[in-house]
């Protein structure tokens, strides 16, 4: 893949080695996203297709539940955010997901690397 | 998780209350400026970012996605997960530097306790933020009196660079209309608002009130909670005056125009448009609007302020719209009006003679003035009768004309759009015999509705004779206007007559219009007939006839009655306020009895539907059922009618 081979010039110069471990292309990707504003009219564009779809408003019902089963100053936020990241991510329909990642598909061949 | 202030059992966390003491709200509204407000709504802070790095990171970590914290205190940017929290180290390492906000969605964070915290003032500032506001009130949940004193001068320095510019109001009356709303309405008119972007930097200096940037984008009026002022509760106790009640300069012969500005602002659907702001001043397109003008002529009626007030910028207007204006039913009137305006402009004292205007014109060019200048969406060009403007809404009715051939019986409709009724005085001998003298306003609409052989060089020409014909025509109302205004034709300035009838004219406080009413005009022709139309609408029974429906029923609310000659009369109003009437002759008010009204000579009459009266006896929850049924509409099918008829 294009892609790849490019990887080395990703680096900066005078960084060392230990940073090839991390997932130097999602930084990469992430970055390109954040620089060009692309990430920005991404998100409100799943803000907007979640909205849509209801699942802001059925999430927001879970958590009202999980905090009512738990008692209002039993929960902290990080409790509720990892109790209810996974239920979120499972019920993002896939329709939205497929919008998102065409988008994404289609910047990144828009974008040069 | 905690819930928010507003609910009795919150408490906030030993570091929130211990920076609320030691810093109160200043660092709330330092933030204001960088909460910067994303589509769709949602409150977000926007951090300085310099041109290699658009993206807010970590100042540890260098991480830039996931949760990340500004620190309140020193503007620290962290980032904060359950498994490592470099927010929660710069809290550890700097005492004090415990809360920041959540820079994705303006929240507030309290890094030792883990979780959002909640306060109502820092809530204050992100709504103000999120509603365009540029400068913030603090509300008073914190104590703090809206607008006044605290805070305006005492922003220090935290975070300099980030100073929200505080505006103290309550004072902060600027020079002229400074765009009107918000604010204290009750305050003579010039009540300052955030339009008036009247900004005071640290050194103090204020920026100019007016701008035209800020006038166009009417980010709408600051919300000040309102608190009564020494004045308001001495307006409001027993025994002080009525309440709007406030004399008119009179500026050189302009009692013609007082005495119908009195008129029009104790008109309660017009009051109650003006005051409550219905007509916008800050949006306002027109540079020269009547509707502004009438705006401040209420807020300054009714401010409590009881010396008399100039109708200036009215008369000024009015008259400069008149001059220019080129559709004078003839030619005298525009001479009366060059004169009126060479002698107000040159001399200002009182003149008596021809300067002289009628009430009832200027009554009409008020009306139209306002229609004109009234805010876009409403108007209607060119339909009066489909008019949602507020004086077409509270003033304009339909007056039906029906012409009968003789020869046929075809009777033709027309529909016709009127502001009010103009009632003939003169009667033949013969109709005073017939009809109940034309001295009493019953008597002059009867007069007004009776059927009136057209004389024979007036034939119309009929459709279904297909010739002309001689005719009879009789006038009903079709439909009844919120508020009913009667106007005595006592002037005629026709080219052989030119005079004045002083006939006295009696008249009702109570008035009920249900026989003038097309339905039962109709009705009474026809011999009092129960007539069953087929398919569009009915005629006839006492379903929708309004014999006692409240819709009919009036009150009198104000009188314009005109003394003296023609050529040197004065006008004078008489309003009905709080059971009691008072004489509005130009700046002086008094208080009379209801004989010196009933003896007065009628010129102009204003009646208001009694739903909406407050001088009716109807209790509350009545008055807000009938609210709707603004206007009594009827509806008459005609043709199949006479068919039936004519056949029978």
């Amino acid at each position: 893949m294009e892609l790849e081979c490019r990887r080395a010039s990703l680096h900066r110069p005078g960084e060392d080695l230990h940073k090839r471990d991390e997932p130097s292309l999602q930084e990469a990707i992430n970055l390109k996203l954040v620089e060009s504003g692309e990430k920005e009219k991404l998100k409100d564009l799943l803000r907007e297709r979640l909205i849509e779809c209801g699942w802001k408003d059925e999430l927001k019902a879970q958590c009202r539940a999980f905090t009512r089963k738990r008692g209002r100053s039993n929960v902290t936020i990080d409790e509720l955010v990892r109790a209810i990241t996974p239920k979120g991510r499972a019920l993002v329909p896939d329709d939205v997901k497929a919008e998102l990642l065409q988008r994404i598909r289609t910047f990144l061949l828009s974008v040069q690397f | 998780m905690v819930t928010k202030s507003s609910s009795p059992c919150y408490r906030p966390c030993e570091h929130l209350v211990d920076y609320k003491s030691k810093h109160s709200t200043r660092g709330f509204r330092a933030l204001q400026r960088c909460i910067v407000v994303l589509p769709p709504g949602r409150p977000s802070v926007r951090t300085l970012s310099c041109d290699e790095d658009p993206v807010p990171r970590c100042a540890s970590c260098a991480k830039s996605h996931g949760r990340l914290y500004a620190c309140l205190i020193c503007s620290t940017i962290s980032c904060y997960s359950s498994s490592s929290s470099h927010a929660r180290s710069h809290a550890l390492e700097l005492p004090g530097h415990e809360l920041a906000i959540d820079l994705d969605r303006a929240e507030l964070f309290c890094c030792i306790c883990n979780d959002q915290v909640y306060d109502a003032d820092f809530d204050w500032v992100v709504v103000c933020a999120q509603s365009g506001k540029k400068h913030s009130v603090v509300s008073s949940g914190s104590g703090n009196a809206g607008g006044g004193g605290d805070g305006c001068g005492g922003d220090s320095g935290n975070g300099a660079s980030l100073l929200a510019k505080h505006t103290s109001f309550s004072n902060g009356r600027t020079s002229g209309n400074a765009g009107g709303g918000g604010g204290d309405r009750i305050d003579g008119g010039k009540s300052a608002s955030s339009l008036a972007k009247c900004t005071s930097f640290s050194n103090g200096r204020t920026a100019p009130p007016l701008n035209v940037y800020s006038r166009k984008r009417n980010r709408g009026a600051e919300y000040k909670p309102w608190e009564p002022s020494s004045k308001d509760p001495l307006v409001l106790e027993r025994g002080a005056a009525p309440l709007g009640l406030r004399g008119l300069t009179n500026m050189g012969s302009t009692c013609f125009m007082n005495s119908v500005l009195q008129a029009l602002l104790h008109t309660p659907p017009l009051r109650s448009y003006f005051l409550g702001h219905c007509h916008n001043k800050a949006a306002c397109q027109s540079k020269v609007c009547l509707g502004c003008d009438m705006d401040d002529m209420f807020a300054a009626a009714f401010s409590g302020d009881r010396t008399p007030y100039s109708p200036a910028q009215f008369l000024y207007r009015r008259v400069k719209e008149l001059f220019s204006s080129f559709s004078f039913p003839s030619h005298e009137k525009y001479l009366f009006l060059f004169s009126f305006l060479n002698s107000w402009w040159q001399h200002a004292a009182n003149l008596a003679g021809y300067e002289q205007q009628d009430a009832h014109d200027f009554f009409i060019s008020a009306v139209e003035g306002i229609h004109a200048n009234s805010q876009q969406p409403e108007l209607r060009k060119g339909n009066d009768a489909e008019c949602r403007c507020i004086v077409h809404r509270v003033f304009s009715g339909l007056l039906r004309s029906d012409v009968t051939c003789t020869a046929c019986g075809f009777t033709s409709t027309k529909n016709d759009p009127c502001v009010d009724i103009s009632l003939d005085l003169e009667s033949t001998a013969l109709e005073k015999q017939i009809y109940a003298s034309s001295s009493t306003l019953l008597g002059c609409l009867d007069r007004f509705t009776r059927p009136e052989r057209l004389g024979s060089n007036e034939r119309f020409f009929c459709e279904s004779c297909q010739s002309r014909q001689e005719a009879v025509k009789q006038m009903s109302v079709r439909k009844l206007p919120v508020v009913l205004c009667f106007h005595v034709k006592r002037f005629e300035h026709s080219a052989k007559n030119y005079r004045k009838v002083d006939t006295y004219v009696q008249f009702p406080l109570s008035l009920n219009m249900a026989c003038y009413l097309s339905s039962s005009i109709a009705r009474l022709r026809h011999g009092n007939r129960l007539i069953f139309v087929e398919g569009k609408g009915e005629l006839g029974g006492d379903n929708d006839s309004g014999s006692t429906s409240p819709s009919s029923e009036f009150e009198l609310f104000a009188v314009v009655s005109h003394s003296g000659k023609l050529d040197g009369g004065h006008y004078v109003a008489y309003l009905r306020l709080g059971g009691e009437w008072y004489k509005c002759d130009d700046a002086w008010i008094t208080r009379v009895g209801e004989s010196v009204v009933r003896a007065t000579q009628a010129y102009m009459l204003y009646y208001v539907q009694r739903s909406l009266s407050d001088e009716s006896s109807t209790t509350i929850p009545e008055r807000f059922n009938q609210h709707q049924t603004l206007v009594l509409d009827e509806k008459i099918g005609y043709t199949s009618l006479l068919a039936d008829a004519v056949q029978a």
